[in-house]
């Protein structure tokens, strides 16, 4: 089991989409060997959505719901934490629930607006 | 070299004081690239923090394309030269004279996304710290994690090239808290038209960007974004505050008793938004209960 202190990866703030992607760096791959691995937020004081959005919402393009709820542990997670990362899985299970070339088609607007900003 | 004097009048926090805001800038935009404008305050006797946010944001704007706005001082009346000699809006804007604390929670501006800056030196020091509101160490993070929420919008949603003004005020008369955050970017309404529906109006495009589970903004990379707005307006409920945001042709208000999209006859690049709380014996909570059911 991998054991990840998020504090020492973001800090006492979990809001960022860097934030999100240094976790998801650390887990995406443990999880894809069918390790399991422990989040643990101790000492994490804040929390918001871009940071689950870019840590925990993104597994779900790669893995099953069911093999997250059993590889992947949270630990010491604050209520508002908590209450945060339901509403992005939820969020993020209607994104990826969206046929492949609808999210593309969305992305793809979304990356040609940024380029034009 | 074009230059123009705008009048500044009295400016709160209403729809109509909004129009104002809204007109000031297009005469801004109108007088062009280069432009020197002079602002007069000579009928002004109030400006909320909503007012300072977006006239600092929109002095940095006419800077970027080579503009010189002016903040007449002379022109002002007493309390507004003092509130913006107090939250250091006056220094920002070039004057050689100090800030302090008083009840303003001071002018800042952030061109880029720093979350310590932000919130660890500005929202729970300087916003919820001071004691106006009686708030838990736990739930000035939580107040704070939702604040950042508008921060978020601006930074990652918004492209705004001036980034993001804060500024604040407590109200001991009124026992409000107000933070007023500006941006000048793409705005809400356009983003709600990117991925939701192209012909939205702009209260269509509110609506829609407050519904859960609809403001699925991915990011470049396949990321699923959103949420944001949607916890933000759960909280502005619960703790009977009030959320205004003025994004583009769109506007929503949040409190504990409804909400309001509206169309907005007036139009501006950018989001303001504004978030009051209660200072009387409001009791500021949140569940603690934990859901005991899968994540995933």
């Amino acid at each position: 089991m991998q054991h990840i202190a998020v504090k020492e990866l973001v800090g006492e703030n979990a809001m960022t989409l860097d934030d999100g992607e240094a976790i998801f760096n650390q887990i995406h791959d443990p999880l894809a060997r069918g390790e399991t691995v422990e989040l643990d937020f101790d000492g994490v004081e804040i929390f918001a959505s871009p940071f689950f959005n870019a840590g925990i919402g993104r597994l779900l393009a790669d893995f099953q719901p069911d093999i997250l709820n059993s590889h992947l542990i949270f630990q010491h997670m604050s209520a508002l934490g908590d209450r945060v990362l339901r509403r992005v899985i939820e969020n993020a299970k209607e994104y990826y629930a969206a046929p492949t070339e609808q999210r593309q088609a969305i992305d793809r607007i979304v990356h040609d607006n940024a380029v034009a900003a | 070299m074009t230059v123009l004097t705008i009048s500044v009048p009295r400016i709160n926090d209403q729809l109509s004081d909004f129009s104002t805001l809204a007109s000031i800038w297009r005469q801004v935009m109108d007088a062009g690239d280069g432009a020197e404008v002079h602002f007069d305050f000579s009928r002004c006797d109030f400006l909320r923090p909503n007012a300072v946010v977006f006239l600092g944001g929109l002095a940095r704007l006419m800077q970027q394309r080579g503009g010189v706005p002016r903040f007449l001082s002379g022109t002002m009346q007493n309390w507004v030269r003092t509130n913006l000699l107090q939250n250091g809006f006056a220094a920002a804007m070039g004057e050689n004279v100090s800030s302090w604390s008083g009840n303003s929670i001071p002018f800042r501006e952030d061109p880029w996304e720093d979350k310590t800056a932000i919130v660890d030196g500005y929202l729970k020091p300087l916003w919820l710290g001071k004691g106006w509101v009686n708030v838990s160490r736990l739930l000035t993070n939580a107040i704070s994690g939702q604040m950042w929420e508008i921060y978020a919008n601006a930074f990652g949603h918004g492209e705004s090239p001036v980034g993001a003004l804060s500024c604040g005020q407590y109200f001991p008369k009124r026992h409000e808290l107000v933070l007023a955050v500006a941006d000048f970017g793409v705005g809400i309404p356009s983003n709600a038209r990117l991925h939701g529906n192209p012909n939205f109006t702009g209260k269509e495009a509110m609506e829609w960007a407050f519904y859960p589970g609809t403001t699925s903004i991915p990011h470049s990379t396949g990321t699923p974004r959103g949420m944001g707005l949607d916890l933000l307006r759960e909280f502005i409920r619960v703790s009977q505050g009030v959320l205004a945001i003025y994004s583009h042709d769109g506007y929503a208000r949040i409190d504990g008793s409804g909400e309001i999209y509206q169309n907005l006859p007036a139009f501006f690049e950018g989001t303001l938004v504004q978030v009051t709380l209660r200072c009387d014996d409001t009791y500021y909570s949140l569940s603690n209960e934990v859901d005991s059911a899968p994540y995933f």
